[in-house]
């Protein structure tokens, strides 16, 4: 990392925060259906998936550690809730088994679509590091994406359990694209593309997937080019969260700040 | 008691190319290619595993437990048995 040490440090910062702290969030949420989900397999299916975007997290703090001189585990258990930079899409709690899928879904394809295009990165270490984690993601992605096609089309409850899953979770999903402060000096220096473009690419690979199965996402389409029609729920980047993320900061830090720095 | 589940999936499991398809056990799914994605978070994420097989459990025709002559002999065959001479485990193309 030093050997690409320059003014864009902060930026690249803050987008190593963004991306380990997504992960580890939506990692945490998808095992609070370990026991609980509707079909053993899932619950295997989703006890999996969580375990991997813990891991993918731990791979960004690490690519972090450098520039925060904190371990992974000072980074995700001695933090303050509001110290955490992912978007709130990740915080929420995990409501009905269609929400999960659909939250999963369009995160999946922002993450598989992000890591394919830092694999381009002038950054070694994210460059490296985004091939290593690719082939996992899109195997994320073809589950996600084969539960939304079955679901979405499959009985009246489905449907309309889907169907109100889009409608809440689409302007959330959104905040993943919040412009990051600095995000220009990351652009400029081909160390990524940026969130505008990468929304761009996420609107025309998850809006087909969704129509498939008629899912009605927010978005007005006009002469081809598609509109975004609700707010999108930005805030997390700059840390403004909502009180879910103390919840689960807390649930998920209790073991350990019951006794600091215990081994086991 | 009724499974409420999806319909399962028989799952065969081989670790090296050319090795024989091993039966692993079953998971449930609602169609052939999420019970192969299943299988695969269930049987083949620990294991090394080189392919695996489903197949839909409702295919398989087996025989009854209850009908015990199914498998039983008149007479004795045991004299069929190729029991009395060993045969080694690889042939040598150069034994003379």
């Amino acid at each position: 990392m030093p050997a690409n040490a320059t003014t864009s440090d902060g930026a690249l910062q803050q987008f190593l925060l963004a991306l380990a702290d997504d992960e580890l969030v939506l990692g945490h949420r998808d095992s609070e259906w370990t026991g609980h989900a509707p079909i053993l397999e899932e619950d295997i299916a989703f006890s999996n998936i969580a375990q991997d975007e813990m891991g993918h997290s731990l791979v960004w703090y690490a690519l972090l550690e450098p520039f925060t001189h904190k371990t992974p585990d000072q980074m995700v258990f001695e933090r303050d809730w509001r110290e955490f930079s992912c978007c709130r899409f990740v915080t929420y709690p995990k409501g009905d088994f269609a929400y999960t899928v659909v939250r999963q879904f369009l995160f999946d394809e922002a993450e598989r679509l992000r890591l394919e295009g830092l694999t381009e990165s002038s950054h070694f270490g994210l460059k490296e590091v985004s091939g290593k984690l690719l082939p996992e993601e899109r195997y994320h992605l073809i589950h996600s994406k084969g539960l939304v096609e079955r679901l979405g089309d499959a009985t009246d409850e489905s449907r309309r359990r889907m169907q109100d899953a889009v409608t809440i979770a689409f302007p959330q999903a959104l905040g993943m694209f919040e412009i990051l402060e600095g995000e220009d000096e990351l652009i400029s220096g081909g160390i990524f593309k940026g969130n505008r473009v990468l929304q761009a690419q996420w609107l025309e690979n998850v809006l087909p997937v969704l129509e498939s199965v008629s899912l009605r996402a927010p978005v007005s389409r006009t002469n081809g080019s598609v509109a975004i029609a609700c707010t999108p729920d930005y805030g997390g980047r700059r840390q403004d969260h909502v009180p879910h993320l103390r919840q689960l900061v807390e649930d998920m830090q209790q073991v350990y700040r019951s006794i600091p720095g215990a081994t086991w | 008691m009724t499974d409420t589940q999806w319909e399962t999936y028989e799952v065969f499991h081989q670790t090296r190319r050319g090795d024989a398809h091993i039966h692993v056990g079953c998971v449930h799914a609602p169609d052939p290619q999420m019970a192969l994605h299943l299988a695969r978070d269930q049987f083949a994420r620990r294991l090394r595993c080189s392919s695996i097989w489903v197949v839909p459990t409702r295919e398989l025709t087996a025989s009854d437990y209850q009908d015990e002559s199914f498998f039983s002999q008149a007479t004795d065959k045991s004299y069929r048995d190729p029991k009395t001479f060993g045969a080694p485990d690889k042939l040598d193309p150069h034994a003379s």
